[in-house]
């Protein structure tokens, strides 16, 4: 039982993790990989409003460093992506470059050692079917569902929400009907940006707000869009349940030290097999193969 | 109009004689400080050293041979405990400290073991005196000392090593063993040479006591969610849980432990629990954890009368409680440095190598001493005899020495859940 608890427990924390870059990716086309970066900065600017003011209240300082987060997104597409945008080399580098700056900058400025870290929501754990779990896991269940299931009534039936999709189908033909595909990218990397500092005020309680910390959560996040298909929203959380089930059952079963070559082998077999991924849209890339 | 001109010329003569007397002063002593400052085993050295030189320049220098001289620290980040730092970075940064920072003195790292073995060489070539002070915990270090001394007679260390440390180890779970009737150990390490090879030590140790080592799982870094383990050790009646980790998400297994109320003990060597922030971090759940902090003064304790001048030392200058592995030792070694260049006379390195040598002071974590032949520290449960562990439980927010015996100032207290 205790596997398939935190089999769904580790599944959701994957696709919490991935859901941001697979949504700028599936609009703006734009591989962000600051996105490491930009969860770690939530964390750390909630941990500043909550320690260096005395009495914060903990959502103010959750809501504050949500928005902040998808500000800085948002401008990291209008002052350095718009520039380099539909070359991929060049996108790739500069987020990458961008988050190498946010990350060692926290380094740079204090961000060091085990002692930063963000109150649970709710402490304490309760038995489910004989097994333990924390209040926080299962609230990062609970939550992780709502969230996807409000991204797909937001892009289903929400007029912003319709126009990122009209942008992410058909560029062309959505900006002939008038959407402005900048403008477009611009809310699609303040939303993944915000998704991805959502995630991290969800997840961080769980361990620490380290740099180390983004640079995980950003491999998590490709193999889970690789292994699911780049831009594709049921690949994602297909693949989240498989990368989460198979680190699970090889921590049971085989060997803990291997969870993390597990999601670093599902990205070999899957580039091998079907090199865009389980539901990817990239059929030139299978042609190609 | 003589006298005027006469007066004049004296004050003149006051006026630049007494820069030039400022400048005439004696050439400082250059300690050079190669840290992995990014990680709490090279700021707490750096605070450590900076410390003690600053003491010890208040107090009026270092006295070689009669002439005052200051004391000038050099740090260097070596970046060594940075995953995919190459070992040759950290040894160049050993030798900038030495051909462009002039160090006459090395002291500290590198942290990591693989370059604190490497820099020996360096060391040696340069003919430079170092005490290394912190992370670096493999036999490997005194034993190349032993098996080469002519041309690493150069490095010595002040902090102790594995072997006495498995041996501090032994000693409490067998007394844990004989008070409580403990018998069941379940090891949880991180994937890195140092932890896994301390976990395997413990699981034959452990062993030929008669001990039950129930599984050894060995966690990637990075690690935030250690429940199958938990379970799995909860399952398998484990009453201690023996840990080896210096990565920071190690906090998240203590959290996960407390909120399963495991009937087991959490002990050993973590990184996340040396820290006084600690507490507040884990919110209180790492209560009970059991930390060897290597050397004693890492934590509040009186070990001998310098102990607590230094915590109050160390609180006053930087703000909190001395913070973890590589503190009181770093500090200490620029002591050492200081007594045996105030003794050699000089501070040319054979002179002062055979002053080091014949040492012996009472220090912060008791007597030091080096072992002429290893040149690492003598280490002892007492000490009046050599330098004591600190190993610490966490109680009620506060880090209380449990062991040795001689420096207990408190038992080992029980989760509520395990009574």
């Amino acid at each position: 039982m205790e596997i398939i608890i935190y089999g769904i427990i580790n599944s959701i924390i994957l696709s919490l993790m991935a859901l941001g870059f697979t949504l700028v990716y599936s609009i703006a086309r734009v591989p962000n990989f600051a996105h490491g970066a930009l969860y770690i900065t939530t964390g750390y600017i909630t941990w500043i409003l909550l320690n260096k003011l005395t009495g914060f209240p903990y959502p103010l300082a959750i809501a504050i460093a949500i928005c902040v987060t998808a500000v800085i997104g948002a401008l990291i597409y209008r002052f350095i992506l718009i520039r380099v945008r539909g070359m991929e080399i060049s996108e790739i580098i500069a987020t990458y470059a961008i988050g190498l700056a946010i990350l060692e900058g926290l380094r740079w400025g204090g961000l060091r050692g085990g002692t930063f870290t963000l109150p649970p929501f709710i402490s304490g754990s309760v038995q489910l079917f004989g097994v333990s779990v924390d209040y926080q896991r299962l609230l990062i269940v609970g939550i992780g569902i709502v969230t996807f299931a409000c991204l797909y009534l937001f892009t289903h039936f929400n007029r912003v929400g319709l126009a990122l999709r009209g942008i992410a189908q058909d560029e062309r033909a959505a900006m002939m009907l008038g959407i402005d595909s900048d403008m477009t990218a611009i809310v699609s990397l303040a939303i993944g940006s915000g998704l991805a500092g959502f995630a991290a005020i969800l997840l961080l309680p769980l361990g620490n707000i380290i740099v180390e910390v983004g640079y995980n959560v950003l491999i998590f996040a490709i193999a889970v869009c690789v292994i699911g298909g780049l831009g594709s929203w049921g690949g994602t959380i297909l693949a989240s349940f498989i990368i989460g089930f198979a680190q699970i059952l090889t921590e049971a079963f085989l060997s803990t030290h291997y969870q993390m070559v597990v999601a670093l082998f599902a990205i070999i077999i899957t580039l091998l097999i079907k090199p865009s991924g389980i539901f990817g849209k990239q059929k030139e890339l299978e042609e190609r193969v | 109009m003589k006298k005027l001109i006469y007066f004049s010329i004296g004050i003149i003569v006051v006026l630049f004689c007494a820069p030039i007397a400022t400048f005439a002063q004696e050439k400082p002593i250059v300690i050079g400080a190669p840290l992995a400052t990014a990680f709490l085993y090279g700021w707490d050295a750096e605070r450590g050293i900076k410390l003690a030189a600053d003491e010890i320049n208040t107090a009026g220098g270092v006295n070689v041979a009669g002439k005052k001289r200051l004391l000038k620290i050099e740090v260097i980040d070596t970046r060594d405990l940075e995953p995919g730092v190459p070992v040759a970075d950290a040894l160049l940064a050993v030798e900038k400290l030495i051909l462009e920072k002039k160090a006459d003195f090395i002291v500290g790292g590198p942290v990591r073991s693989e370059a604190a073995l490497a820099a020996m060489d360096l060391l040696s070539k340069h003919k430079k005196i170092s005490i290394l002070t912190t992370g670096v915990l493999t036999p490997a270090y005194s034993k190349r000392i032993a098996e080469n001394y002519g041309k690493y007679k150069y490095c010595f260390r002040n902090s102790s090593e594995v072997p006495p440390m498995m041996g501090d180890f032994m000693a409490l779970l067998e007394d844990l063993h004989k008070t409580k009737g403990f018998n069941k150990a379940y090891i949880m390490v991180q994937d890195v040479a140092h932890a896994r090879a301390g976990g395997e030590y413990m699981k034959k140790a452990l062993s030929e006591k008669k001990w039950e080592v129930v599984d050894m799982k060995i966690y990637p870094t990075g690690t935030t969610d250690y429940s199958q383990g938990l379970i799995d050790s909860g399952k398998k009646g484990a009453q201690i849980l023996f840990l080896w980790m210096d990565m920071p998400e190690s906090a998240a297994l203590l959290q996960q432990w407390s909120n399963m109320k495991l009937k087991s003990l959490p002990m050993g060597f973590m990184n996340a629990a040396e820290q006084p922030g600690f507490w507040k971090a884990t919110g209180g759940k790492g209560e009970y954890m059991i930390v060897n902090l290597v050397n004693g003064g890492n934590a509040p304790a009186k070990i001998t009368p310098w102990t607590m001048k230094f915590v109050e030392a160390y609180k006053k200058k930087w703000g909190l409680e001395p913070e973890g592995y590589g503190t009181s030792s770093s500090y200490m070694a620029v002591y050492q440095l200081k007594d045996a260049i105030e003794r050699a006379k000089t501070t040319e390195s054979d002179a002062v190598i055979a002053a080091l040598e014949s040492q012996d002071f009472m220090g912060v974590y008791g007597r030091m001493r080096f072992d002429k032949k290893t040149h690492q520290i003598i280490h002892s449960w007492d000490p009046k005899e050599g330098a004591v562990t600190g190993m610490i439980q966490w109680q009620a927010g506060k880090r209380v020495q449990i062991f040795p015996p001689k420096v207990a100032e408190g038992k080992i207290l029980l989760p509520p859940w395990m009574k």
